[in-house]
């Protein structure tokens, strides 16, 4: 008794009183109690796929956002994940549970050695650079037709449960703890240094900060994460193919991470569960399915002009305010801080960050 | 033609720290408009190829009022800007001129005989278009007072600010003299090549690995890039028995071993860490 | 087990409660920006019209009209878009069944989601074998997988030599040579390897002589370097196997030098209808496998191909055969008086369907059973402008092969 009411009082004023958090937690509720509710296989089939692409746009935002080593070849992790998975559940006949954390492991192996040669670009360098790693994957498998199945990439893999509904919440639970981990991590001391690293490597490195180790763990971990998506892609699709590892779905996932707002971990997850479903939405009705990419480009630009810090850090800024004493957020429409008593003032427009958060 | 891609990508970058992922969609733009007006219109070769660039280079200033210079603060949104735009520019030729390959009838018939090797005279007039645009840019820079405040603002953009240079005015220029070579590179090479929506692909990784290879902002660089990389392109094809599909990356492989040396590229300058 | 079960019931349910509405809902999949999803589409119009004019589908007694339901899965560009909409035409526009497909890739990833609701989904557009090969491997899972359009790639290859024999052949009596000079011109790709080295072993078996093989990249605009090799070896046909735009250039970069070789094998650029335009009118005697053209194949193919080129002002390609998939459809429901998958599975097995590319049978594998002049396809010629239908010779409406100038 004494712990629910406990519980209760936790979610009261540490959930219920931010709005933001209050979204996070329907949405976490939403998504878990939907296949209970509303079983609808084209549904769960988008929500689905708005998972892995989710665990895969949160990592990407763990090396970009956070280091700013904007990655523009990400596609390598998630192809990696989704290779390496479908090669030890076929050839070896393991069990895909087990030859997802191999194929996330590849893929951290990966994330090292892409981190490893990029250690010394920066800015566009290290984009431009990153873009290739994938094309070279790409250059690879197809030269190994044999091993990798070429163009057709490996089919008949093993499912990971039976049931539409089963895949459903491995796809869901997994994005939560990994997501939710990211998060913690990204709020953590280590995800503090990389924001060091990013504002001011000089600085970061004269206050005694190993920085190549944090870049390169950042890297590593954001890999793993990415390649765990990749390995559930593949085994959710039965199909490993080159499509995973395509320029194209590189930028779908920076597409993602900015318009979601960089640096932020829920950002781009939110930005995958709008625009995933967003273009599948455009896609079914017949007069203009076809114009769905159009469509899809135009609203990502329309938001970017007008929020260009990305859709999250904007939506919370409106729905929130930071109380100028001690740092606590707010709703909107208090007028005090609810920690500290300190009044809280009309938002200052020239006080805004970059990168919205804390 | 690589390299007058190339060249207009790291002139914009240099400039106006644009990464500008539409570059290539502009020279797929142009080869459409030079097939519409040349197949479909009727129009000679001349004026069908001068309207295109002309439209293209239009466009992509338009372009750069609406939507790249509100967001030019912020370069992560710049980024996705442009991608966003090379996919409005790719679905809009998919939706009305549909998927397929669309072919040009050479400008000019007939080969030469050189060494021994016949080539046509489509390639000879590329070959002469490239090098007349590369020479016309090079008077600009550094014969003309645009070039002048061009390269200014690309040697440190906030002094050439102070100086009273208005920046913005010079990265839009900028953004029409680069678009305008990607343009004429799609014009002269659409007859060569086959046009479809999905042309601006193949040469934007080429054309980065190019940028990079030989260092951002830097013409030179981009001229020795694009060299390297075309060699070391046929190169593979001709030796390894799977070169095909391994030319690309083997280019990349390159252009990779060349940054963990020298990781500003090859004649690029040292960015000074920005603060 | 539970769940499944569950669905499965639902399913049965389901398939009672759409046909009490009196249509047959057949989803047509396809890359619908793309010339394939359009002639997946236009073969399917014409099927849809056809039948509904003559009072739909008789199933057990009852009149069904035929409804499509049109669905772009962009798969050229992006498979798990495909995935979702097959998905959606399952479950939500409660199709019946599915028809289309083209990128091999995604038409895996189709099949399953398709094998999961066991639907009937019949194949108009990928060649790999693996396809079949699940059917066999798998029947239980995979029996409603059916590929009607085109036969399966080891097949596709034993109409290219059929075809190359009977050019050897003529060869030998115009240019009185004992042994064609053959060169190999495939593009490098998985799918090209296994018939290269077939060529390399059958060709000197056919008593003619490859002088050599060359392989650019599919997506090459620039095959001078290995056209002029082929012209030096005296080479007096080029044998293709290429699929990407490189086609395109391959015919018009032959036409440009005057080559005194023919072309002869797949160019599927070659197979559509703007490959003369777009090889700016230098392809003359380039010549592929083909499959719809105005000869009596059957007797239902010239009536198909007019009215398909009056309605849509261009000649049907292979995609286009979703019409007889409709068809079958219709043969095997009116037979089995039902359009349960399962009841229809083994009518389509047994079945033997005159259709407008040719007559249809169907092996273990789900795969179509060639044999020249069934489904064996058609070879054509381009000849001034015109696709002209060559081989197989003794099909009503042939016309003859030409070669160049020597």
């Amino acid at each position: 008794m004494y712990l629910l009411r406990r519980a209760w009082a936790e979610l009261r004023d540490e959930v219920l009183a931010l709005p933001s958090r209050t979204l996070v937690l329907a949405w976490v509720v939403a998504l878990l109690a939907l296949p209970a509710v509303y079983g609808d296989p084209y549904v769960m089939r988008i929500l689905t796929m708005s998972c892995l692409f989710a665990i895969f746009a949160a990592s990407w935002d763990l090396l970009a956002g956070y280091t700013g080593q904007v990655n523009f070849g990400h596609a390598l992790f998630f192809g990696a994940g989704a290779y390496t998975s479908a090669l030890v559940s076929l050839k070896l006949g393991v069990t895909p549970w087990a030859s997802v954390f191999a194929g996330a492991a590849m893929a951290t192996l990966c994330g090292f050695l892409a981190g490893y040669l990029c250690l010394r670009l920066r800015g566009s360098y290290l984009s431009l650079a990153t873009l290739a790693f994938p094309l070279i994957a790409l250059g690879l498998l197809f030269a190994f037709p044999d091993f990798s199945g070429g163009e057709l990439g490996i089919s008949g893999l093993r499912r990971l449960t039976p049931s539409a509904t089963g895949n459903y919440y491995v796809a869901a639970v997994s994005m939560l703890l990994v997501v939710f981990g990211l998060w913690r991590l990204a709020d953590s001391r280590f995800g503090l240094v990389l924001h060091a690293i990013r504002d001011d490597e000089v600085a970061a490195r004269a206050s005694g900060i190993n920085t190549p180790r944090y870049k390169l763990l950042a890297f590593a971990v954001s890999a793993a994460a990415a390649g765990f998506a990749g390995a559930l892609f593949a085994h959710y699709l039965r199909v490993a193919g080159p499509s995973t590892l395509e320029v194209a779905l590189s930028f779908q996932v920076v597409i993602w991470g900015i318009f979601g707002g960089v640096a932020t971990i829920y950002g781009p997850v939110a930005a995958v569960f709008i625009l995933y479903p967003l273009t599948e939405w455009l896609g079914s009705f017949r007069a203009f399915g076809e114009l769905r990419l159009l469509i899809f480009a135009v609203i990502v630009l329309l938001v970017l002009l007008f929020m260009p810090r990305g859709l999250a850090p904007w939506l919370r800024d409106k729905i929130e305010t930071q109380c100028p004493r001690c740092k606590q957020r707010n709703t909107f429409y208090r007028k005090i801080c609810r920690l500290c008593g300190a009044a809280l003032q009309a938002q200052v427009p020239g006080a805004q960050r970059l990168v919205g958060h804390q | 033609m690589y390299a007058l891609l190339a060249i207009g990508f790291s002139l914009i970058f240099g400039v106006a720290r644009i990464v500008n992922i539409a570059h290539t969609a502009f020279y797929m733009l142009a080869a459409y408009c030079f097939y519409a007006l040349m197949v479909k219109v009727g129009l000679g070769f001349v004026v069908s190829a001068l309207v295109a660039v002309g439209a293209v280079t239009a466009l992509s200033v338009i372009c750069y009022r609406l939507v790249i210079e509100p967001v030019r603060e912020h370069e992560a949104a710049v980024l996705i800007a442009t991608i966003a735009l090379a996919l409005i520019f790719q679905e809009l030729m998919l939706f009305s001129f549909g998927g397929h390959y669309l072919g040009i009838p050479s400008t000019l018939e007939g080969a030469v005989r050189v060494l021994g090797v016949s080539i046509p005279l489509q390639r000879l007039l590329i070959l002469v278009v490239a090098a007349a645009m590369l020479a016309v840019v090079w008077l600009v820079l550094y014969r003309t007072r645009l070039g002048l405040a061009i390269r200014a603002t690309a040697n440190d953009l906030e002094v050439a600010n102070l100086m009273g240079m208005n920046v913005n005015r010079v990265a839009m220029a900028t953004v029409a003299i680069s678009v305008a070579l990607a343009a004429v590179a799609g014009v002269v090479v659409a007859p060569v090549f086959v046009v479809d929506p999905f042309m601006w692909l193949a040469p934007l990784v080429t054309m980065l690995a190019i940028v990079v290879l030989g260092g951002l902002g830097s013409l030179k660089g981009s001229l020795v890039g694009a060299l390297i990389i075309g060699y070391v392109e046929a190169i593979t094809v001709f030796v390894l028995p799977a070169g095909a599909y391994l030319k690309g990356a083997v280019a990349l492989l390159i252009m990779v071993a060349v940054l963990l040396a020298r990781p500003e590229g090859l004649f690029g300058v040292a960015f000074e860490e920005e603060r | 087990m539970l769940r499944s079960a569950l669905l499965a019931v639902t399913l049965a349910l389901a398939a009672p409660i759409a046909a009490a509405q009196g249509t047959v809902r057949i989803a047509i999949l396809g890359p619908m920006a793309f010339v394939q999803g359009e002639n997946h589409w236009a073969g399917a119009e014409m099927a849809r019209d056809e039948i509904n004019k003559a009072g739909g589908i008789n199933v057990g007694g009852r009149r069904m009209q035929v409804e499509l339901i049109r669905a772009d899965t962009n798969e050229i560009q992006s498979v798990p878009d495909a995935t979702n909409a097959i998905e959606r035409v399952i479950t939500r526009d409660k199709a019946d069944f599915l028809i289309g497909g083209f990128r091999s890739e995604a038409v895996l990833a189709m099949q399953e989601v398709a094998m999961d609701y066991k639907k009937i989904f019949l194949g108009a557009g990928a060649a790999h074998s693996k396809l079949g090969l699940n059917v066999e491997q798998n029947y239980e899972r995979y029996k409603y997988w059916f590929r009607v359009t085109p036969v399966k790639d080891v097949d596709l290859a034993r109409t290219l030599f059929a075809v190359l024999n009977s050019i050897g052949s003529q060869i030998r009596t115009d240019l009185k040579t004992d042994a064609p000079k053959v060169a190999i011109l495939a593009e490098k790709a998985v799918w090209t390897e296994a018939l290269v080295a077939a060529a390399q072993k059958n060709l000197p078996a056919m008593k003619m002589e490859v002088v050599g093989t060359w392989q650019p990249s599919a997506t090459a605009t620039d095959v001078t370097a290995e056209l002029s090799a082929i012209d030096r070896s005296g080479a007096q046909i080029v044998f293709t196997m290429l699929s990407g735009p490189v086609g395109i250039s391959v015919g018009r970069q032959m036409g440009e030098r005057n080559m005194k070789a023919v072309a002869w094998g797949i160019n599927v650029e070659g197979q559509k209808e703007e490959f003369w335009q777009a090889a700016a009118g230098k392809a003359q005697f380039v010549s592929t496998l083909d499959t719809y053209s105005e000869v009596e194949m059957t007797p239902k193919t010239i009536p198909f191909v007019r009215a398909f080129k009056e309605r849509f002002k261009k000649a049907p390609t292979y995609n286009a055969a979703t019409y007889d998939a409709i068809m079958i459809l219709k043969a095997a429901i009116e037979q089995a008086g039902s359009t349960a998958a399962d009841k229809l599975v083994p009518v389509i097995e047994k079945m033997e369907h005159v259709g407008t590319a040719g007559t249809d049978t169907w092996d273990k594998r789900h795969d179509l059973v060639w044999a020249v002049g069934r489904t064996a396809g058609i070879a054509v010629q381009w000849q001034d402008g015109k696709k002209v239908p060559f081989w197989p010779p003794d099909v009503k409406g042939m016309q003859p092969f030409k070669m160049p100038k020597q």
